[in-house]
């Protein structure tokens, strides 16, 4: 089933309003640590000390800064802070549409998926879900939800709708900013690149791949309470091909994948 | 550099191996405000504190824990949790290619950048370009500190992208929650159809602005001609803990500017 409803919201453009509820779409589960003491084993608490005093400063205590330069803060005060939560509304309103294809996956931050609202109305919702499969696009929308803006794209998978929160354009760090070097590669080498990708694709198939590491932890974590010994293994680090052996290992590579 | 390095080791495919340092390819928006004692306004800092001691715990003495039953820990050291999976810690092995058309962007969890790390240049400049031209990307299963993932590999701008990707079992089915299918108004549809023709625009996210940060900054700038800043003391030693505010460049700006007509 699909996660429970967490907040509720119409769609809004043109003449469009189709309301609906969001649900979580994906659910991750792991195995949970927590930080002891080594040699008491007693769990720790985390405490805020003050830098200058080294002395425990309970939260009433506490205030919010923010550093202007090194050392030197305005000081903010919560209810100001507050001042600033944006105001709450239901809607979700689309600004404009985009090609599916031109969305850069590294925009992409959580999926929601959308039931139509029935205690509001039902109507809208199965056109607005085939209208954008059909076309391949998705709706570029803003909303506020639980004091937060947030920028997202509404996109159709199958027959239902979701609502994929984007990040803004300055959280995502340039490219350039990288400053990777311009290194020429031979026509050749991309070749046989090309030709041993093509002979490793396959198609998508994500569930073949299990997270098998939880489990052999989780064996670990059992086989340490029961008192035995645990075999310790180094990492495996592998000898980076040389540049001028590039050629020579795709060509090896692809007698092998063939 | 600006970027941070946040593991190092090797992307293999075949028999080629490339060694490249992964970095952060997003940053976090919200403005950082630093957490201050109200009295002589010098920043806190974290710090663990065993209850039963009732002392300061140093870094040297904290180990991770699993609770086996409650209140009862057992401790695994990193060397324990390294060995679960001792070839996929170093190594980012791709074991197949895919095509990236293919992959429901559900899938998508946190984005990086792969960087190349000395040596690995030219190796590196060649799968940016060959997984380019094909539209293809390389998946792997790769191993940081406490947990496998399931990653995706692929060139953007120039660059590689690593995207970890979320599990299909922790992918929530979605059955039930368009409504039944009833009687599909058609004329409705293209009425819709039409609307979004004419709403068609090219993806330009920097036109989207956070607007609650914007209120935040321009409260920001409104402090700084009113007030004076307020001063730290002087610590002696530089503390580790909360770490400097990770500020965001255009805030950084603003800033200066204030400053600059004060």
């Amino acid at each position: 089933m699909a996660g429970r409803a967490i907040w509720k919201g119409i769609i809004h453009f043109g003449e469009t309003n189709v309301p609906v509820k969001l649900h979580t779409a994906v659910k991750e589960e792991r195995i949970q640590f927590h930080l002891l003491h080594r040699t008491d084993h007693v769990r720790l608490h985390q405490q805020m000390l003050c830098a200058h005093e080294k002395i425990p400063v309970p939260a009433e205590a506490q205030t919010k800064g923010f550093e202007v330069e090194a050392g030197k803060y305005i000081i903010v005060d919560p209810a100001e802070l507050e001042q600033t939560i944006p105001g709450s509304s239901r809607m979700i309103e689309v600004h404009e549409f985009v090609k599916s294809e031109q969305l850069d996956s590294r925009f992409l931050d959580r999926v929601y998926s959308l039931e139509a609202d029935l205690d509001i109305n039902a109507a809208g919702y199965n056109e607005l879900a085939g209208a954008l499969q059909e076309m391949s696009v998705a709706g570029l929308c803003t909303w506020t939800m639980r004091k937060r803006s947030y920028f997202g794209a509404l996109q159709a998978s199958g027959r239902t709708l979701r609502l994929n929160t984007l990040r803004y354009a300055d959280e995502v760090i340039s490219v350039q900013s990288l400053e990777l070097q311009e290194i020429p590669v031979s026509e050749k080498e991309l070749k046989i690149a090309g030709d041993l990708i093509s002979q490793l694709t396959a198609p998508f198939q994500p569930q073949k791949f299990e997270n098998e590491h939880q489990h052999r932890l989780q064996e670990l974590i059992e086989k340490k309470a029961r008192g035995e010994k645990v075999v310790l293994l180094r990492p495996r680090i592998l000898q980076p091909t040389a540049s001028d052996k590039l050629l020579q290992a795709l060509e090896a590579s692809l007698k092998k994948a063939a | 550099m600006a970027a941070q390095g946040i593991w190092s080791g090797t992307i293999s495919f075949s028999l080629v191996a490339i060694p490249v340092h992964l970095v952060k390819a997003v940053q976090p928006g919200r403005v950082a405000f630093r957490s201050l004692h109200n009295t002589d306004f010098s920043p806190l800092v974290r710090r663990m504190f065993c209850p039963k001691q009732e002392k300061l715990v140093p870094p040297e003495e904290i180990v991770r824990g699993y609770e086996i039953e409650p209140d009862r820990y057992l401790a695994i050291t990193d060397e324990e949790l390294e060995s679960v999976s001792p070839e996929r810690s170093r190594t980012i092995e791709i074991v197949e290619f895919i095509d990236m058309k293919e992959v429901d962007p559900i899938y998508y969890d946190h984005p990086y950048y792969l960087v190349p790390s000395k040596g690995g240049e030219k190796a590196y400049r060649l799968l940016v370009e060959v997984m380019q031209r094909t539209n293809r990307a390389g998946l792997a299963k790769f191993v940081l500190v406490e947990r496998e993932y399931l990653v995706a590999i692929k060139s953007t701008e120039g660059a590689l992208t690593l995207f970890t990707l979320h599990y299909s079992e922790e992918i929530l089915p979605d059955e039930g929650l368009a409504p039944k299918e009833g009687k599909l108004e058609a004329r409705e549809k293209n009425r819709m159809k039409n609307s979004i023709k004419e709403m068609m625009a090219d993806f330009d996210p920097g036109k989207y602005g956070n607007k609650h940060r914007e209120k935040v900054m321009n409260l920001l700038q409104q402090k700084m001609t009113e007030h004076a800043l307020v001063e730290a003391p002087a610590v002696e030693e530089e503390e580790e803990g909360e770490g400097p505010a990770d500020l965001v460049a255009t805030l950084e700006n603003i800033m200066r500017e204030v400053k600059k007509s004060r």
